[in-house]
Order: C-alpha cells, then sequence, then structure tokens
C-alpha cells in the first residue's frame, strides 16, 4: 500500500480538489466491483435468444457472446419470468442439437450458478456448425413439469 | 431395330458422360448470406490469437526465442537425430509428406500442419490434449518420436550454457538434476518408471514443472506460425468490396473455382465442418475412414478426451497457469458415445501441400478424399456423420479446384520457418 492509495488518505484533512479526486476514484472502483458482479457480467442487455413454453412462461437468454458465433466458448445467462415479468425459481436442464444433421451440441454446458437478479449462468456454450440448431429446455417450476423448444439459425 | 437399340445405348452413355463431365453454367452472383459465409471463411475475419492462459509465457518473445531453438534441436532425443521439424517440416507447411509419422520408429498418426493450429481448443487427433504446451511434452517422451525423458531434457538445459541462461531468465532458477536417473519418466518402460517411482514426490514435480516450462516454450514458438493470404482470401475480400460498390464480382478466382466455393458452401456440405476463418470447427466427426492399415479402428475422442481429463499437464492441472474457471473447454467438454471413431477436423488451409490425408494418412490425394465423402461409406466403428453426396465428376474437380485456391505462403517471418 503506497501513501497515494485512496484509502490512505485522511479525508477530513483533505482539500476540496482532493476529495473530489478520491471521491472519483471510489466511485469508479465501486462502479467497476459491481460491474464484475452484477448479473449482466459482460452480456449484452437485450437477450440473444427467446422461448416460451405451452403455459407462457417466457425465457430469456443472455449471451458474453453477442451476436453468437460459432467455434467460441462462451457463457449464457437465463431468466425465466411467469406471464407478468416477474423471475421465476426453476430447475432446469437444457439440450440441444442440429435436427438436419442429427447430432447433438459439441459441448456438455451446465448451469454453475445462480446470479444475485435471478439469472441462471449456463456455461460451456459452443456451436460448431452453421445452420439450424434447436434447444430443448426442460423446466421444474413449484413442481410442475415445463418445456420449451428454441430454434434458431448460426 | 438392332441399329436403333445401338444408337440408342450410344445416346444414353454419351448423355450420362456429358452430365457426369461437364460442367452447367453456374452463377457468379452470391446472396447477402452467401457473401456473409464467404467472409466468414476469409483470414480477415480471423481474431487476433488469444493469449493461452494456461501458459503464462504464451506470448512471451524470449519464449519464442527459446522454443524456437527447442523445436529444431536433435539433441533434444535418444538418438540426437530427432526434433520437432523431422515431422514438422517448415516446407511442408509443417508436415511431413508421409501416411504415418516416423521419428525414432514408426509412428500410429499422421503428422497435421501446424498452420494456425493455435487457435484450436485440442491437439491431436483425438483431442487428448487441452493445450498446445501440454501436446508438446508427449511427443519427446514416446518411444518412437524423440524416445526421451524430461529428465534428460532438465539435463540438456542444465548443460547448454545458452538455453541454461534463457531459462532462467523466464522461469527462475533452474532444478539441479544431478544424480537423477537420467532415463527416468512415469510413461516410459517398466524400468523408466521404477526409476521414476525411486524418486521424491517433490523432485517429480520439480522435474514435471521444468518439462512443462519447455512445453510452454515450444508452444510459444508454434503460435507464430501461422496461415497467409491466399487466393481465396482476396476473392472474399474483392466480392465484400464488390457487393459494397454495389458492382459485378470480382474475377479472382475462375469459373471453375467459383463452382467450387458454391459446391463447398451448399450441396458439398463441406462447410458444416471445414468452416471458420481456418477451415476448421476444432470438433471431432465420425467420417467413415478406413482404420490405419494393421492397426484396430481407433475409438477417437471417446477416448481422448478421457485422457485428457487425466492428463496432469492439463488446463486444471498443477503445472497449468490457469485458473479453473479459465478452463471451460476441458470442464464442458462432451464424453458420449457418439465421440467412438471420432477425429479432429484439420484446417483446409495450404491442403495441396499436406498430403496424404486423414489421420493415419490413408488417403493419398486430394481426390480421392473428396470421392471418399462423396460416396459415405459405412463406418467401421459407430456411425459416419457425413450422408452420400451425389456430386458428379465435374463437380468434385471444382472442389478440388476451389481447394487449391487455399494454398498460401504462411504469415510468419522468415526466421522462424528454419533453424536459428
Amino acid at each position: 500500500m503506497t501513501a497515494e492509495s485512496p484509502i490512505m488518505y485522511n479525508l477530513q484533512s483533505a482539500s476540496p480538489r482532493q476529495f473530489i479526486r478520491v471521491t472519483c476514484q471510489l466511485l469508479l472502483a465501486s462502479w467497476l466491483i459491481l460491474a464484475q458482479f452484477s448479473g449482466a457480467s459482460g452480456a449484452a442487455a437485450t437477450p440473444v435468444l427467446t422461448g416460451t413454453t405451452a403455459t407462457g412462461i417466457r425465457i430469456e437468454i443472455y449471451s458474453d457472446l453477442d451476436p453468437l458465433l460459432i467455434n467460441q466458448i462462451h457463457t449464457w445467462y437465463i431468466r425465466v419470468l411467469d406471464a407478468n415479468g416477474a423471475p421465476l425459481q426453476a430447475q432446469m436442464s437444457i439440450s440441444g442439437g442440429m435436427p438436419e444433421h442429427d447430432h447433438g451440441m459439441p459441448t456438455a454446458p451446465q448451469i454453475t450458478r445462480q446470479l444475485d437478479n435471478g439469472d441462471y449462468q449456463l456455461e460451456g456454450m459452443r456451436f460448431h456448425m452453421p445452420g439450424l440448431w434447436q434447444l430443448l429446455f426442460e423446466l421444474t417450476i413449484n413442481g410442475a413439469e415445463e418445456t420449451a423448444v428454441i430454434d434458431f439459425r448460426l | 431395330m438392332k441399329k436403333l437399340l445401338l444408337i440408342f445405348i450410344t445416346f444414353l452413355i454419351t448423355g450420362f458422360l456429358a452430365w457426369d463431365y461437364l460442367a452447367l453454367p453456374v452463377s457468379r452472383d452470391w446472396s447477402p448470406t452467401e457473401v456473409a459465409l464467404i467472409h466468414s471463411l476469409s483470414l480477415s475475419a480471423l481474431p487476433p490469437l488469444l493469449a493461452d492462459s494456461s501458459n503464462s509465457v504464451s506470448d512471451n518473445e524470449q519464449a519464442v526465442e527459446l522454443g524456437h531453438q527447442l523445436f529444431f534441436d536433435t539433441r533434444m532425443s535418444g538418438s540426437g537425430k530427432v526434433s520437432c521439424a523431422t515431422c514438422h517440416q517448415p516446407d511442408l507447411m509443417f508436415t511431413d509428406g508421409i501416411a504415418l509419422a516416423v521419428g525414432n520408429g514408426i509412428g500410429t498418426r499422421n503428422t497435421p500442419s501446424l498452420a494456425g493450429i493455435s487457435y484450436s481448443p485440442w491437439f491431436y487427433w483425438d483431442g487428448r490434449k487441452d493445450s498446445q504446451w501440454a501436446q508438446a511434452l508427449a511427443p519427446i517422451e514416446a518411444g518412437h518420436e524423440h524416445n526421451f525423458s524430461r529428465v534428460q531434457v532438465a539435463q540438456l538445459i542444465a548443460n547448454d550454457s545458452s538455453y541454461k541462461s534463457q531459462y532462467e531468465a523466464l522461469f527462475g532458477e533452474l532444478i539441479d538434476v544431478d544424480g537423477v536417473p537420467s532415463s527416468a519418466t512415469p510413461l516410459g518402460t517398466p524400468d523408466q518408471q521404477t526409476q521414476w517411482s525411486s524418486l521424491t514426490t517433490e523432485s517429480q514435480t520439480n522435474i514435471s514443472r521444468l518439462f512443462s516450462n519447455v512445453g510452454k516454450v515450444l508452444a510459444a514458438y508454434q503460435r507464430q506460425i501461422l496461415p497467409g493470404i491466399s487466393r481465396f482470401d482476396a476473392y472474399a475480400q474483392s466480392l465484400a468490396a464488390d457487393t459494397d460498390a454495389g458492382s459485378n464480382p470480382s474475377n479472382v478466382l475462375n469459373g471453375t473455382e467459383i463452382a467450387g466455393l458454391r459446391l463447398f458452401i451448399d450441396k458439398g456440405q463441406c462447410v458444416s465442418c471445414h468452416n471458420g476463418p481456418l477451415f476448421t470447427n476444432h470438433e471431432f466427426h465420425n467420417t467413415g475412414i478406413l482404420s490405419v492399415a494393421g492397426q484396430l479402428p481407433a475409438m477417437g475422442r471417446y477416448d481422448g478426451i478421457r485422457t485428457a481429463q487425466q492428463d496432469p499437464f492439463n488446463c486444471v492441472g498443477e503445472f497449468s497457469d490457469a485458473s479453473s474457471t479459465q478452463c471451460s473447454e476441458l470442464r464442458f467438454a462432451r464424453t458420449a458415445n457418439d465421440l467412438v471413431s471420432a477425429h479432429k477436423t484439420p484446417t483446409l488451409r495450404n491442403v495441396s501441400l499436406t498430403a496424404p490425408y486423414m489421420h493415419g494418412g490413408q488417403i493419398a490425394s486430394l481426390r480421392a478424399v473428396l470421392q471418399h465423402y462423396n460416396s459415405a461409406p459405412v463406418s467401421m466403428l459407430s456411425h459416419n456423420e457425413a450422408k452420400p453426396l451425389g456430386l458428379r465428376t465435374v463437380e468434385l474437380r471444382q472442389l478440388e479446384a476451389f481447394l487449391l485456391t487455399l494454398t498460401a505462403p504462411l504469415a510468419t517471418p522468415a526466421k522462424w520457418l528454419q533453424a536459428p
């Protein structure tokens, strides 16, 4: 720790200029820390994919790789919402593949944690071919099973 | 009546030959989707090579220098005659032109090109290594390749004052291996393994760490080996420029080559696996290749991923510089049964210079490779993912003509393409 470090300042004896500088530094540091741990985690503000179950439960997928590209491993953040847009707690499994080529995904992605904002972090996503992809979401919400199929083309 | 029948048969044969061998007029116009797909294959779409988080010296210039010297050093072999460059020859796009690699003995696999391979998350035909530095270690200790040991590598570095100073500048003080049995390795013969077992755990770890550092400098050097701009890339670039200007596509490629490109991205389905700027998805597929003569059909990626998961030099192991969260490819790799006999999609860049083809060099020529995919034979193990294409002879020639447009000198400074 050097004497220049912001937390070594005595704010009461600091000049207004120093005070503003330290405040700005603290705000910047706070913003960086929040950005690091927030639900967004580098994902865009708009979903890359969306889907709906038969009962109207909505799935929104945010990605730290946006737009989606082939051959790059990346992470998704999955938001499960009821018909009114309120987040839902869900257990889910995700499988997928290319129906036109009769094969699955090249990786075995897993939900690795739930973020503070309720999003589910899905790591290990990668697509290895251009063309039609199909993902199957199997959700269990309050004991009820729901499914959603999301088709998209890369 | 007989005469009429003869005329009819002659007509049929002539018609078939004409259909099979004559080219139909092919449009030179591309849809916006096709232009985008063609652009995705060009080198202009290749992102910069990211640092390898498991290799702290992956972009270190001193590491590149030391790796370059070691890559060409035949002293790093039991016979004193084999180096990495014995099989990875710069003049042949870092391949060797033969079906099965020959080092200290005859190997079991075809030597892949190194151009652009640093972009791959997996190494070896079966993906049994998850980093380039971990890959670089295995041939050194393989009996049929360098036939050396990690202790001998340590001794080589220690006894060469230039290597020693370069190594220590990168990794700190070199460990002392005086008195350690020189052929000790956990991977060798039973005698070698016994010698290895006689060492303390600390000594084993120190020696393996030095060995892993040698792999890391070898990888740093190999990351310099990158493909150069080919005629196809020039075509893709001019196509994008022409499209922007609203004029006709350019004539960088001739009609046959353009017809081949159209087949490549459409009816030939080549782009399903040979995609992206390196013409590979870095994935594993069973395409019904016969086993190597004298070998059982290979289990391919099914075994390869299991080996990678157990490898002490993998991304989550103690010799890796990555945190486990940076090891997504390994942590989320599939292990399913459909990986039986699946082998890695090789790059097609410079494919005209890297014959013979496939994991065991089973297919001698590019034309024969195209015929293989056209017929899509039944796989010896599991199932062939490819389906018969039904392409005509002329179409196979067009595809071949297109593949030849992917040849170009490497985008690598000349000093790295020769022994130091």
